[in-house]
């Protein structure tokens, strides 16, 4: 479970007067659910990068549970969102060669040398709670609500005190984006992890504890 | 990370394939200039050490061992009738055979010499030596059996010659294998050569082609009936021993030791005749063809060079390509140097396979080429690799190792959000 603190976050790019990105302060309890709304443009996606420890902050504070991944430096990064942070993204980025249950175990094997005990159950068990029959089956062949849904249990698979997730349902049509939403809410809450949901899916925003609205890179109340 | 590293081989194996094809014949091309050198170079030299001292008439040199040792046919001119029966009587000599050529049969030549030829050149494998005139001992490739008889042609390998119909030879012998263009040959009595050309050229003038062609404007004392009484002669071995007879192009000489050798070849360097060591004459010819294999090799080299930016190129497109895959592994949480590991590992292994065929794929072809060759020529060729070329592959595989770093950086300078946004 974490909790978020910003201070004083400003990212700038170069060329552009204006900081795609201006949060003076910001907080989120551990556990809260934030939808994240806003036209496009207007930082959704820097916030994520940022807050992920995807790209570099420009300048502030930027602490989970008091620990400031602004101040790591990319590896330090890399490693703090192995082991805290699960992503959804709007185009799923599974890797099509792979088996659903291979793709979700793919992150552990990636930043571990052996596989935790028990990941290859767990990973059975989410397939399974997500709706995925066969785990053996290759994504390649499956529908985009299911890859999204496999994509889901990826991101919980490593029992992650924050979840984030990019437009998840902006792909899907309207029924399989409603049981990836239904789901995201319920594992998240059933794990307690802190959810942030980048979206312009009214009903997946309307599930949310707070909203979190971006308007040219500032919180809009 | 190797099941990722297989996944994306198998989605991408077409590709992967035709990368790993063009590194192996690439490599090929190396390693089979530099083998089919290694193996005409030793092929030869081994056939001409079993040949020690060749003693000829004064002229070329290189023409003297192609033509005796190699059995390549050329109009050489003749020793002096008396040196023959001089080298055979010598104290300092072990043994002496005469070489004479000019037909052949079935694209065999027929050497005319003496029967203790086929002691030196290491015996017989089935059968006996030649005692009558119309006897033949052929070499371990020749396709005649004991009991085949054949009439001689005249002329060169591939061309068209006149048959002499009046002579007939019939097979007595096989010779063991020796690995060197003697395996192709026909053994007769020089006797019987000197008889058939004898009567050949008095008949049509003298004959400007090979060898004991040239016997045609040496007056034939002997009247012999060259009919059905011929074959039957037994070889009169003291012929050889006089100076009356027509002379011979080349003379194998077996000397009883390196000192030896060493006097004989002064001895016979004189206005009229000429002694040499096949190993210094091939020595001199390597030197010469020695530049022709630099440049094949430099051609070879640069073509490897080429096809291996080429090779560098693709891989790095496809790296460049692959980002938002890349970024995405970062965004999961892959380290850094786990993700390069990971696209340095897949290149490498794909370059690695390449080099590693193409030395297997220089190796078949060589072997094939050789075999081919050592069939046509009697040459054996040896095609082997050598603890040098083991250095070779391993400097090639850490140059490939280093050159694969390049799309692998790539890799690992974007950030995952950069990745993800290509």
């Amino acid at each position: 479970m974490l909790a978020l603190s910003v201070e004083g976050l400003q990212v700038r790019y170069p060329g552009l007067p204006v900081p795609a990105l201006d949060l003076p302060s910001l907080s989120l309890p551990a556990g809260e659910k934030a939808a994240l709304v806003g036209p496009s443009g207007s930082g959704k996606t820097t916030f994520i990068n940022i807050v992920t420890g995807m790209d570099r902050a420009g300048a502030g504070r930027v602490a989970w549970n008091d620990r400031n991944i602004a101040a790591l430096p990319e590896g330090g990064r890399d490693r703090w969102r192995a082991r805290n942070v699960g992503l959804v993204m709007q185009d799923f980025h599974l890797f099509a060669g792979l088996s659903a249950e291979a793709n979700v175990l793919l992150p552990q094997r990636l930043s571990h040398l052996r596989l935790p005990s028990g990941t290859r159950a767990w990973a059975r068990e989410l397939l399974a709670r997500v709706g995925i029959e066969r785990p053996d089956q290759r994504v390649g062949t499956m529908s985009r609500g299911q890859m999204q849904r496999v994509a889901v249990a990826r991101a919980l698979v490593g029992r992650p005190g924050l979840i984030v997730a990019d437009e998840p349902t902006a792909s899907l049509d309207a029924e399989a984006g409603a049981a990836v939403a239904d789901l995201l809410v319920e594992l998240a809450g059933e794990a307690g992890s802190t959810l942030i949901v980048a979206s312009h899916d009214a009903r997946l925003v309307e599930r949310m504890g707070c909203t979190l609205r971006l308007e040219n890179g500032r919180l809009a109340e | 990370m190797f099941h990722f590293i297989l996944a994306d081989l198998r989605r991408n194996w077409i590709g992967a394939l035709i990368l790993v094809l063009l590194i192996a014949l690439a490599t090929a091309l190396g390693v089979s200039v530099t083998l089919q050198e290694r193996a005409l170079r030793l092929g030869s030299a081994r056939a001409a050490a079993a040949f020690d001292l060749v003693v000829g008439a004064a002229g070329s040199e290189t023409q003297l061992i192609l033509s005796s040792i190699f059995l390549q046919p050329a109009p050489l001119p003749l020793l002096p009738p008396e040196t023959m029966g001089a080298l055979r009587a010598d104290a300092r000599v072990d043994n002496a055979v005469p070489v004479g050529f000019g037909d052949f049969v079935a694209g065999y030549p027929i050497v005319g010499t003496t029967a203790d030829a086929v002691r030196m050149l290491g015996g017989l494998a089935e059968g006996e030596g030649f005692s009558h005139m119309g006897d033949a001992v052929v070499g371990a490739q020749v396709a005649r059996s004991i009991g085949d008889s054949f009439h001689p042609f005249h002329g060169t390998v591939g061309e068209a010659g006149e048959v002499h119909s009046h002579v007939e030879y019939r097979v007595v012998g096989r010779m063991a294998p020796t690995g060197t263009p003697w395996d192709r040959a026909i053994l007769v009595p020089i006797q019987s050569v000197w008889e058939t050309h004898a009567d050949h050229d008095h008949s049509h003038g003298p004959v400007e082609s090979a060898g004991l062609a040239a016997v045609a404007s040496v007056p034939h004392a002997d009247d012999h009936d060259h009919g059905s009484g011929f074959a039957g002669q037994t070889v009169d071995e003291s012929e050889l021993l006089h100076a009356d007879n027509p002379g011979v192009p080349a003379i194998l000489v077996k000397p009883k030791s390196i000192a030896d050798a060493y006097n004989l070849r002064q001895q016979y360097r004189t206005e009229t005749t000429l002694a040499v060591f096949p190993g210094e004459v091939l020595t001199r010819l390597y030197g010469t063809l020695g530049d022709a294999r630099r440049v094949l090799g430099f051609v070879a080299m640069g073509a490897q060079a080429l096809v291996g930016a080429a090779i560098l190129m693709v891989v790095a497109v496809h790296v460049l390509q692959r980002r938002r895959q890349i970024g995405a592994l970062r965004a999961f949480g892959a380290s850094r140097p786990v993700v390069m590991g990971m696209v340095w590992m897949e290149v490498f292994v794909l370059v690695a396979a390449g080099v590693i065929c193409g030395f297997a794929i220089g190796y078949a072809i060589v072997r094939a080429i050789s075999g081919h060759l050592a069939e046509s020529s009697g040459v054996a060729m040896p095609v082997e690799f050598q603890a040098g070329d083991l250095w070779t592959l391993a400097g090639l595989l850490a140059a490939c190792a280093v050159a694969t770093f390049l799309p692998a950086l790539i890799a690992y300078r974007q950030s995952p959000a950069q990745a993800l946004r290509a």
